[in-house]
């Protein structure tokens, strides 16, 4: 952290090259510690795919680079989304998985031949050095101070709000889209800056990439008309704005269609209409300012104002009327969630049952932000003071994406590069000013009006007798010390609470559990995997899983084995219909099965081992999913009891206690306990004494720690026989005979 | 090398598994074809004949031990062993010795076969020296049967005794007229339940057959039993244990001169043969029942003994590193403990991976003349259990160093097929010369036998890799120099 520091002391007796071999060994190794603090799970794991999206990218990449290119944008998969499949070539963003692919056969041409698992670990990692040197790159356009540049570079690479999706293993979209985001925001300032075609070809460029990466693009379609928007609502417009404007836009456009999944949206859905917009607004004010270069004055205001107005009508006229008449979509479910954070909560519950789509709790700022939450304002602040085009960027950025930080946990992402911008810009202020050495003259300390010292004294009332005539000078060393080394403090502890956080928060990969054993020494729950093994090897090759969908990406990438709803949920009723057969009786639940040819159903169940993430828990939420379909037969209600709450013990509503779910998640478990004893250790009560019974499905196998519950669906009965009678049969069977004994016995003996 | 494999596993698992349910049907790589209307010369005939059936392992082991006389007029050296075709392909591991003198080793044996479909192949064994008429010899022939032991019943409950029936013939079967023989089954324990009775009448001394001792039973003597002649018996005994089996093993040895090293990796398919659930499997049961630790069906651990000072171990399957093993270094052996994800009950497969380094210089010796190298390495390591394990089809590759020409091996284990190609991988600019050599049938009891690689590598061809690496780094190097210095704007030069 103090390398940038002595960078600027070195600035002044070292020659431009030197400087520039430093600041480059200075990247180099801000890149090393970005990647390296990253590989904290790697180390204490093992080099493994995280989580459950990335799963399914791996599963993709794996496909990618065996079947080629061609293959994969044409890829059907019948393995998801049982009996429908999922055309899934046409609805992914491709970008991950190319650029893995690509890394791949490059190694492979070097004769390098790494495994496809360590390159898609590796990736995030290894984009966020590229992320550190982004946003080096955007921060030397916004201030002259390279200095401000390092440290938001060094920001940027430990910065826990943005390891918490980049960790080695967490090989998700935002592992490049983070990179591509910050990239094409630099260019788009150099373009603006520049005026220059070039840099808005190549703005276009990586925009056309981080829409072929991210669903999070949409961020770029609209700050970037924003930017604009604004710069010629300040009367800022300029044939430098207009180059690089158009020329973004037009091969940008082009660039995001030519991605299956988004294919016409730039031009059919709302969030894409306000780039369109600016289009046409800055081939108006283009068209304008060349009018009023020719015509006098006067009538320049009139023909102005009624352009203005006539425009803005027909404009805003003709959207509402697309928008009504459906040619243009009307905006999809997440976004308005962006605008009411109770919307989803309401309408699409399936939207609001994901952990990352809730709004951000305050302490997450800090904790993902750390030091950087206090310094953002100041550096905004200094983006007002003289705001230059590319400073507005900045200010708009940050209001944009504090708001959006503020409403969904997963936009954080979007929010940390600026942060980091705007808080090395306000740190490198302060360690500029008192690292330099040299004392100014009185007479240039008059004139200096950006001078600190000067804006400080300036802002102090004049009366105070201290200030008038300082005791202790700004310029003697005492004060130079206190500040650089409060400073050096900061930026330490900042560091320190990087790696708390990314070692404790960010760097399980979820799929494997850590324990300790009494000695210390790391024991590891792997019952995940265990399970999911015990399905790739030991079921037929296209034996249908039924799990929550959750699971499914999971299923398809460890298991190997076809599911029926995965993390891409994209069927909201076929969701519902697993979530009706979790939900419901065995008697309802058997025939839906057999309907989708369910050969085995898994459950998550953590109440052996205390593990909260489990099936029982997010049980509601299959619930309100599949009432959301089926309002008549799945009713949230009947799952609480009369006073209104969610209990699973002696208390529970038979429709609990009669749900598969419930079923399945505790059926044999008493028997593990002394009667009655049974405890579930999640909900922390004590459980029925009988355990649930089950007739149409058997247990198959269950893991160690009885997280994974994996049930056989039966056949239908050899006399068809439904499965209850043919279950009560014979266990009455059973029970009659041992009656039979006890009767006649008795009678014969005489 | 352990990414690079991985990824070719996955691919490999399908193509391999399918290669290795083949094995039955498949036709041994090395034989020589006979007409159909071959029948072996009566010229020998076996005096005197004791078959030792061994069945204390997951397979059985035969031991025969033949006095064999020539009846011809003139001095004979083949001498064949008949098995039905559909039991040769499941006999591994055949050797022969002369019982007088073992120590001059085994004896040349090769696979004949009829052309057609015909229900009888033969091994041919090479006597060293031509037998005399009249001369007599004793054989000590020894084989493991694989896949031999059927369930009975097929299914079980998780804590059931396990019973498993073998069927065999009481005559041994051979090429010639056998004066006299016996056959003695060796049972692990003395439950058996089922076995089938032999009429006394067949029998020498017209006893009852088969005779009990204890686990023992013995079973004849038979005398002048023809050539060819057959009468099946099966018997049914018990075994609660897995009975584990390899359907391939895939076994790489890599020689790192540069680094010292010697990497080994081993791929396994592995099932349990034994009988299956009959209810499904109950974690429960299983959780109550390993407090006492009864014997079990299941294949719960795998005990791999390394030579002292293995290094770096590892033990990952298709989803990652396997967690549950552990690794104990001693001063004369470290013992490698694996426990698989799961139990493997009978019918459950579970295919994995394990892979260690070791130092060179323990495998390695320069020879004195000139640049040749001996390398002395176990053809067979893997894990070593009480009940044995058997392997279907095992390909075994010795990587050698880039630049290795005139690869030989020498090794007692019998081969059916090898070849020398090329392994590209991390840096390489040739390829690695590679022997691959493929065994079929095998069971543990092979761990200890050697195999020995002699190749010549000449000190310039190890320095191909940094002379590659540094000229390869000096053309990006001048690349970006040039590039760097590369003017492409359009406008004109601004003069500074």
């Amino acid at each position: 952290m103090a390398a940038p520091a002595s960078d600027t002391l070195l600035q002044q007796f070292t020659g431009r090259k030197t400087r520039g071999v430093l600041r480059f060994v200075i990247l180099g190794l801000i890149a090393g510690a970005a990647v390296s603090s990253r590989l904290f799970s790697v180390i204490r794991f093992e080099s493994i795919i995280h989580e459950f999206d990335p799963w399914f990218n791996f599963r993709a990449t794996k496909y990618l680079v065996q079947n080629g290119f061609y293959s994969f944008w044409d890829w059907f998969d019948d393995r998801t989304w049982h009996p429908l499949g999922r055309v899934t070539g046409g609805t992914l963003y491709p970008g991950l998985m190319v650029t893995s692919g690509v890394i791949y056969h490059a190694l492979r041409a070097l004769t390098l031949p790494v495994d496809i698992r360590n390159i898609c670990v590796l990736l995030a990692p290894g984009f966020s050095g590229l992320t550190a040197f982004a946003t080096y790159l955007l921060t030397s356009e916004m201030v002259a101070s390279p200095s401000a540049g390092l440290l938001a570079a060094a920001f940027m690479g430990i910065t826990p709000g943005y390891i918490s999706r980049s960790v080695a293993g967490s090989y998700d979209n935002e592992a490049i889209a983070i990179f591509l985001l910050v990239f094409t925001f630099f260019l788009w300032i150099k373009a603006v800056k520049n005026g220059s075609m070039f840099w808005g070809a190549l703005t276009a460029l990586f925009y056309g990439y981080m829409v072929s990466a991210w669903g999070g693009y949409v961020f770029i379609t609209n700050l970037l008309p924003l930017h604009a928007f604004v710069l010629i609502c300040m009367g800022r417009y300029s044939p430098r704005l207009y180059v690089s404007y158009t020329s973004w836009y037009a091969l940008g456009t082009l660039a995001s269609m030519q991605i299956p999944f988004v294919g016409f949206l730039p031009i059919r859905s709302s969030e894409h209409m306000s780039s369109l917009g600016v289009f046409g607004l800055i081939q108006i004010v283009g068209f304008v300012e060349y009018v009023r270069v020719q015509l006098p004055n006067k009538q320049f205001q009139t023909l102005l104002r009624a352009l203005v107005f006539v425009i803005f009508v027909v404009a805003f006229g003709g959207l509402v009327v697309l928008t009504v008449s459906g040619t243009i979509a009307p905006w999809s479910g997440r976004f308005y969630s962006l605008w009411d954070t109770a919307y989803a909560k309401i309408h699409i519950p399936i939207i609001a049952s994901v952990s990352e789509h809730q709004p951000t709790a305050w302490p997450a700022f800090f904790f993902d932000l750390s030091m950087m939450i206090w310094l953002f304002p100041a550096g905004v602040y200094m983006c007002f003071r003289s705001l230059t085009d590319e400073q507005v960027f900045i200010v708009i950025y940050s209001v944009l994406a504090s708001y959006f930080a503020g409403v969904m946990v997963r936009l954080m992402l979007t929010l940390t590069p600026i942060v980091c911008v705007a808080s090395a810009m306000a740190f490198s202020q302060i360690l500029d000013t008192y690292l330099d050495a040299k004392i100014p003259e009185q007479g240039a300390k008059e004139n200096g009006s950006s001078d600190p010292a000067k804006v400080a004294a300036a802002v102090l009332p004049d009366g105070l007798r201290s200030t008038r005539n300082p005791l202790v000078g700004i310029y003697s060393y005492a004060s130079r010390l206190t500040v650089i080394g409060a400073s050096t403090v900061y930026l330490m502890l900042f560091v320190l609470h990087c790696t708390w956080v990314t070692s404790n928060a960010y760097s399980s990969p979820s799929v494997v559990l850590a324990s300790r054993l009494p000695d210390g020494s790391q024991h590891i729950i792997d019952d995940y995997r265990e399970a999911y093994y015990w399905l790739r090897q030991n079921t037929p090759d296209n034996a249908k899983v039924m799990s929550w969908w959750d699971y499914g990406y999971q299923i398809g990438g460890m298991a190997d084995r076809p599911t029926l709803v995965d993390n891409n949920t994209w069927n909201n009723t076929h969701i519902a219909t697993v979530g009706k057969a979790m939900s419901s009786r065995e008697e309802v639940s058997y025939p839906i099965m057999r309907q989708h040819e369910v050969d085995y159903v898994l459950v998550v169940f953590g109440g052996l081992l205390g593990y909260s993430g489990d099936d029982i828990n997010k049980f509601l939420w299959m619930v309100r999913i599949a009432e959301g379909i089926w309002p008549e037969e799945v009713k949230e209600r009947n799952f609480f009891t009369q006073r209104g709450e969610y209990r699973v013990d002696e208390e529970a509503t038979p429709t609990m206690k009669n749900s598969l779910m419930y079923k399945m998640s505790y059926y044999n478990y008493n028997s593990l306990f002394p009667a009655g004893q049974a405890t579930d250790r999640v909900r922390g009560v004590r459980l029925p004494a009988e355990g649930p019974q089950l007739s149409t499905i058997e247990e198959a196998f269950t893991s160690e720690n009885w997280i994974i519950r994996i049930y056989k669906v039966k056949e239908p009965d050899n006399f068809g026989r439904d499965h209850q009678s043919a279950t009560a049969f014979d266990k009455g069977h059973k029970k009659k005979r041992a009656s039979k004994r006890k009767g006649p016995r008795v009678l014969r003996v005489e | 090398m352990r990414s690079f494999s991985s990824l070719l596993s996955c691919i490999a698992v399908l193509s391999s598994f399918a290669a290795a349910e083949l094995n039955l049907s498949q036709p041994l790589l090395s034989k020589q074809v006979l007409a159909s209307t071959f029948k072996p010369p009566q010229v020998f005939k076996n005096v005197n004949l004791v078959r030792t059936t061994n069945l204390d392992k997951g397979f059985p082991r035969e031991t025969i031990n033949v006095i064999i006389e020539n009846v011809d007029a003139k001095p004979q050296s083949e001498y064949y062993l008949p098995f039905e075709s559909s039991l040769i392909s499941r006999v591994g591991g055949l050797e022969v010795k002369d019982k007088k003198s073992p120590e001059k080793g085994a004896l040349r044996v090769e696979v004949v076969g009829f052309d057609t479909a015909s229900s009888t192949e033969f091994y041919l064994i090479h006597l060293p020296t031509p037998l005399a008429p009249k001369e007599q010899q004793t054989l000590s022939i020894s084989y493991s049967v694989l896949s031999a032991l059927k369930p009975v019943p097929a299914q079980i409950s998780q804590a059931d005794k396990q019973y498993v029936q073998y069927t065999f013939s009481v005559y041994t079967p051979s090429a010639y007229l056998t004066e006299k023989q016996k056959t003695k089954v060796k049972f692990p324990s003395a439950d058996v339940p089922d076995y089938t009775t032999v009429s006394a009448e067949l029998n020498a001394e017209k006893k009852a057959d088969p005779q009990k001792q204890g686990s023992t039973f013995s079973y004849g003597p038979y005398d002048n039993v023809p050539a060819g002649a057959e009468e099946l018996v099966s018997v049914r005994y018990e075994f609660t244990k897995p009975i584990a089996h390899a359907s391939l093993l895939e076994r790489d040895i890599e020689v790192s001169h540069w680094g010292g090293n010697l990497a080994t990796e081993e791929r396994y398919w592995l099932s349990n043969l034994g009988a299956s659930l009959k209810n499904h499997f109950s974690r429960v049961e299983w959780q109550k029942q390993s407090y006492m630790n009864p014997p079990t069906t299941a294949l719960k651990a795998l005990n791999v003994p390394l030579a002292a000072g293995a290094l770096n171990p590892y033990f990952t399957d298709d989803i990652g590193n396997v967690s549950t093993s552990r690794f104990r270094t001693g001063k004369r052996e470290s013992n490698l403990e694996l426990k698989p994800r799961y139990p493997i009950f009978g019918g459950w497969k579970y295919s994995f991976r394990v892979g260690w380094d070791a130092d060179l210089n323990t495998y390695l010796r320069k020879l004195s003349t000139g640049e040749s190298y001996v390398l002395k390495v176990p053809f067979l390591e893997g894990p070593k259990s009480p009940e044995g394990i058997q392997y279907e089809r095992i390909h075994l590759r010795v990587i050698l160093p880039e630049g290795a020409t005139n690869v030989k091996y020498s090794t007692s284990v019998p081969i059916v097929d090898s070849h020398t190609d090329i392994h590209k991988t991390f840096m390489d600019t040739i390829g690695r010369s590679s022997l691959t050599l493929t065994a079929i049938n095998l069971v543990d009891d092979f761990r200890d036998r050697d195999l020995i690689v002699t190749y010549d590598y000449p000190w310039t061809a190890g320095f191909r890799k940094p002379i590659v690496i540094t000229l390869g780094a000096f053309v990006v190097f001048t690349a970006a120099w040039v590039v760097g210095n590369l003017d492409t704007s359009i406008g004109k030069k601004k003069v500074a």
